[in-house]
């Protein structure tokens, strides 16, 4: 196998060709990336670029977030320490405008290449339309299919589900759609205009003529005293570090949350040889509620023998699961995580290296905001205004899956097949009699898929997050440090709208632009003024929707 | 923020920046009952990015020449300005992170060192404490500048607070004297009712005895709609302004360019304000601002030009705020038509200005001599 040798802060690290830095430094057993305004270390959280918690400097550039920054050379990485002293630099290039920049203008263009992406590019592709497809990653594939990005004789080969994610790659590329990886879309305007960054740092514009956006979603905050310690980390930062880099995020990993991922996610560590310590569902057991479990194996049998093959290998690899449980608290003790977990009026503390936190999702929707699309709140999250075929109420604007609201994979890329369409055809392209065909049946798929995730939600039902009992020295905003306690002072003092108490307490000012807190936020609003969230009662969306470093913006790599 | 509006009180201040806020708490000191009407969301105060400006802006200067007069009209209330900050924090016993750092306008050309060596001798005849710098003056007490760089003025007034303390501060203040503060409400309409008013607001009509338009561009509308008609010019002015992740100490001056827009500071936490008044898109007067990418691109690339280490930052957030222009200068004092009725606007750099110019209308409503002369400030120039 082919590797590089990380020099992190002095240490030898050896690393695979494709992994991520933090996938490296995670398998060596460091732990701390960034180092906060307070001193305190944080690790990966989100590792999928969202959370900004794993920043590193690479070579002297700072501010790199290593869970997507690839090893493709040596490297010499350092953690990024708050206000840290900027490198020189002795020229200075011309101020630029916007006319500098390179443009683009694809007829239509696709915002992810996640299921519903590429399905939504493959349909428009055949219907005619010239499709260019951006993502963030380095390959294609999103959040649900995680490729593997190393090889070699000591990584397992890919699984099912990545070898359906590369044949949807390869059927999009043979349908003559133009995929562009390492493309950051931070900014969108109205009407029609997007900013995009490439990983080797030169900005583009993008002025299509229609757009799908398909940005899928990221976790949700589980607010608990000690949730931003390092090695505390999302469920999907997990998946991500053994899916794509055949890393385990830990030895023994202890992982909690509601919902099927968090057992995938303990079949997966079990194959990669960890010790799962148990996992904690919020949710009761699944025999709880035999007719939900009825309409979803009549819905999807198969998705419902994947859980079931998921569970057995919990069960004969001896991982405990525990149901109607919580995590309520994270210590760090020399030994490890102290985990504690309350459930049935109990509670008891299991350790662990690693802690894996999977209790939802929230869309990532900020696109769709930006460009003016109508939303509403069901009460938990943002839901977008939206037809069958993915219509927003913006001319031109198509969206679908898991940023428009949630639905899954299967849901996505059904809906990713009707908005390719329906773009198309908004585009003045024929769509014959085979593709109305093939619209048809995903609106059917889409359909059965949405009674499973339905019926899947019932079997998952479990309590919500009671924001009451969050103590108040629990962290709130991650990236500015503020606790609940700050957030509540600031109600109290009569703040009673999202951007007031952003401005008095600072939660939502940092880097990850509030993605973790708003929620939270919204919620301890609601309780105080008892006024439910809207499509208006968070914060307003600001570009850049990823941090973007100033040079990057001059155009020229 | 309570939600009932009391139905009767002395006075009404519309407009809850800094400008309003100051208003009501200063008269409160004095034990009046206020009630502050503010529409609440995206005002100009709380999207401030704390710059405390003295020496005339170039941007302006450039945009507005014929305004340039009433500038110089105004400037010594600049400084002026800038120390009554300093006062308020020592009053209300508050953290401001103000920092009188003094303000740099550098020069690319010697044309543009002209421009300022003849700026800085008018501005030195008002008062100012300013100077011109060559490049090796400036490298000693700002080592950070691109090599395009050839000098600066230099003018020892300035200075820069954080906003977000300042307001806070000013509302905890204003509070505590017992001011009525109504956010997120609007005022339709003022009528004149018996010897007052009557302001009908989205809660309700309130009667009051007094008037403070502290409104900033929306004091237009306001005063176009009583009777008799009051003319007060001020449009609002949709700006884009950046704001980078920390650093170290870098950049201690506020910093602006003789021939460009740009501002240039840094705060407290290390991060780095980049505005200087690139537009930002209102489509809807009165409504949202948003940011524009032209501007992003421009005001991002300009600031790496004048200083080039910050190249490497990343810009976390962009936004928009709102100033008021109105004719170089700020409206200040009682309307001669409307017994009862103020203005309070202050002017071209107006957080710099407002605490001062509320301190000043509050005086003349308090029936004091105000500390400086406004009557070249006084709302009826208009008429």
């Amino acid at each position: 196998m082919s590797g590089f040798v990380i020099n992190f802060e002095g240490e030898q690290v050896p690393a695979r060709a494709g992994e991520s830095v933090a996938a490296a430094l995670t398998a060596h057993g460091i732990r701390g990336f960034r180092v906060t305004r307070s001193t305190a270390e944080r690790g990966i959280f989100c590792g999928m670029g969202v959370c900004q918690d794993c920043l590193v400097e690479v070579d002297g550039v700072p501010g790199k977030r290593a869970c997507m920054t690839v090893v493709d050379r040596p490297l010499s990485i350092r953690r990024q320490r708050n206000g840290a002293a900027l490198p020189p630099v002795s020229d200075a290039l011309p101020p630029a405008t916007i006319d500098e920049l390179a443009v683009e203008r694809p007829e239509l263009l696709v915002i992810g290449a996640g299921p519903g992406g590429l399905s939504a590019a493959i349909a428009a592709r055949k219907a005619g339309a010239e499709v260019v497809v951006l993502d963030e990653r380095r390959s294609p594939g999103g959040q649900y299919f995680k490729p593997v990005a190393v090889e070699g004789a000591d990584v397992a080969p890919p699984d099912a589900q990545h070898r359906e994610g590369l044949a949807l790659v390869a059927q999009a590329r043979a349908a003559g759609v133009v995929i562009r990886s390492g493309v950051s879309v931070w900014g969108a305007f109205r009407p029609l205009e997007f900013a995009a960054t490439t990983d080797t740092g030169e900005t583009r514009r993008y002025l299509p003529r229609a757009v799908v956006v398909a940005t899928g979603a990221y976790e949700r905050a589980w607010p608990v005293p000690g949730w931003e310690l390092p090695g505390v980390m999302t469920t999907g930062a997990a998946q991500t570090l053994w899916r794509t880099a055949r890393r385990l995020p830990g030895r023994r990993v202890l992982i909690a949350g509601n919902g099927p991922l968090n057992l995938q996610l303990a079949a997966e560590l079990r194959s990669g040889g960890a010790e799962v310590v148990a996992v904690v569902e919020a949710a009761g057991p699944a025999t709880r509620a035999p007719a939900a479990v009825a309409a979803m194996a009549l819905a999807s049998p198969g998705l419902v023998a994947q859980g079931l093959a998921y569970q057995w290998r919990c069960l004969t690899g001896g991982v405990p699961m525990l149901h109607d449980t919580v995590v309520s608290a994270v210590e760090q003790r020399p030994s490890g995580l102290a985990v504690t977990l309350a459930g049935g009026g109990a509670t008891r503390v299991l350790e662990a290296d690693v802690l894996c936190l999977g209790y939802g999702f929230e869309p990532s929707n900020e696109l769709l905001r930006a460009l003016g699309c109508r939303h509403e709140h069901d009460g938990t999250r943002l839901v977008t205004d939206r037809g069958s075929d993915g219509q927003t109420s913006v001319a031109g604007v198509y969206a679908l899956g898991d940023c428009t609201g949630l639905g899954g994979a299967r849901v996505a890329a059904a809906d990713g097949t009707l908005a390719g369409l329906a773009a198309a055809a908004g585009l003045s392209h024929a769509v014959g009699p085979e593709l109305a065909r093939l619209g048809r049946q995903a609106a059917s798929v889409a359909q059965r898929h949405r009674r499973f995730q339905q019926a899947l939600w019932a079997v998952y039902r479990a309590p919500a997050l009671a924001i009451a009992q969050v103590p108040d020295d629990t962290m709130i905003c991650r990236c500015e440090e503020v606790r609940f306690g700050a957030a509540r002072a600031a109600l109290a003092e009569g703040l009673n709208d999202a951007g007031s108490v952003k401005r008095a307490t600072r939660i939502g000012m940092g880097p990850c632009q509030g993605r973790y807190c708003r929620p939270l936020l919204e919620a301890l609003i609601q309780e105080a003024t008892g006024k439910a969230p809207d499509e208006t009662s968070g914060f307003a969306p600001r570009p850049p929707f990823r941090p973007v470093t100033i040079r990057d913006l001059a155009g020229k790599p | 923020m309570s939600d009932a509006l009391p139905t009767a009180i002395g006075t009404v201040v519309i407009g809850g920046g800094v400008v309003g806020a100051c208003v009501a708490g200063f008269l409160a000191d004095e034990g009046q009952d206020v009630l502050v009407v503010d529409e609440g969301r995206g005002a100009g105060s709380s999207a401030n990015a704390g710059s405390l400006h003295v020496q005339m802006q170039s941007r302006f200067m450039r945009l507005y020449p014929e305004n340039v007069p009433n500038m110089e009209l105004q400037l010594p209330l600049y400084p002026k300005a800038v120390a009554f900050w300093r006062e308020l924090a020592s009053s209300l016993n508050a953290e401001f992170d103000l920092k009188m750092t003094g303000g740099l306008m550098v020069a690319e050309s010697q044309d543009q060192l002209d421009f300022l060596g003849v700026k800085a001798k008018r501005e030195r005849q008002l008062g100012l404490d300013v100077e011109i710098l060559d490049r090796a003056q400036l490298d000693a007490i700002a080592p950070y500048f691109g090599p395009s760089i050839v000098g600066a003025e230099l003018c020892a007034n300035e200075g820069k607070l954080n906003p977000l303390l300042c307001n806070a501060a000013i509302r905890s203040w204003i509070l505590a004297r017992g001011v009525v503060l109504a956010e997120g409400v609007s005022v339709a309409r003022i009528a004149r009712s018996g010897t007052g008013f009557a302001v009908s607001t989205t809660r309700g009509t309130v009667t009051a005895g007094r008037v403070v338009l502290a409104a900033g561009s929306g004091t237009r509308l306001l005063a176009a709609g009583l009777d008799p008609p009051i003319s007060i010019p001020a449009v609002a002015e949709p700006l884009h302004m950046n704001i980078t992740e920390a650093t170290a100490p870098l950049i201690g001056h506020l910093v602006q360019h003789a021939d460009r827009m740009i501002t240039l500071k840094q705060f407290g936490t290390g991060q780095i304000v980049i505005g200087g008044g690139w537009p930002a898109r209102q489509d809807v007067p009165g409504g949202h601002a948003e940011v524009e990418l032209a501007s992003l691109i421009a005001n991002a690339s300009l600031a790496q030009h004048i200083v080039p280490s910050i190249g490497n930052l990343r810009i976390i957030r962009t936004w928009a705020g709102l100033n008021t222009s109105v004719d170089g200068m700020g409206v200040l004092g009682a309307v001669p038509a409307i017994p009862g009725l103020f203005v309070a606007i202050p002017g071209d750099a107006g957080y710099t200005l407002g605490p001062l110019s509320a301190r000043l209308v509050a005086d003349v409503m308090l029936g004091r001599k105000p500390g400086e002369d406004i009557s070249p400030f006084g709302p009826e120039r208009f008429e």
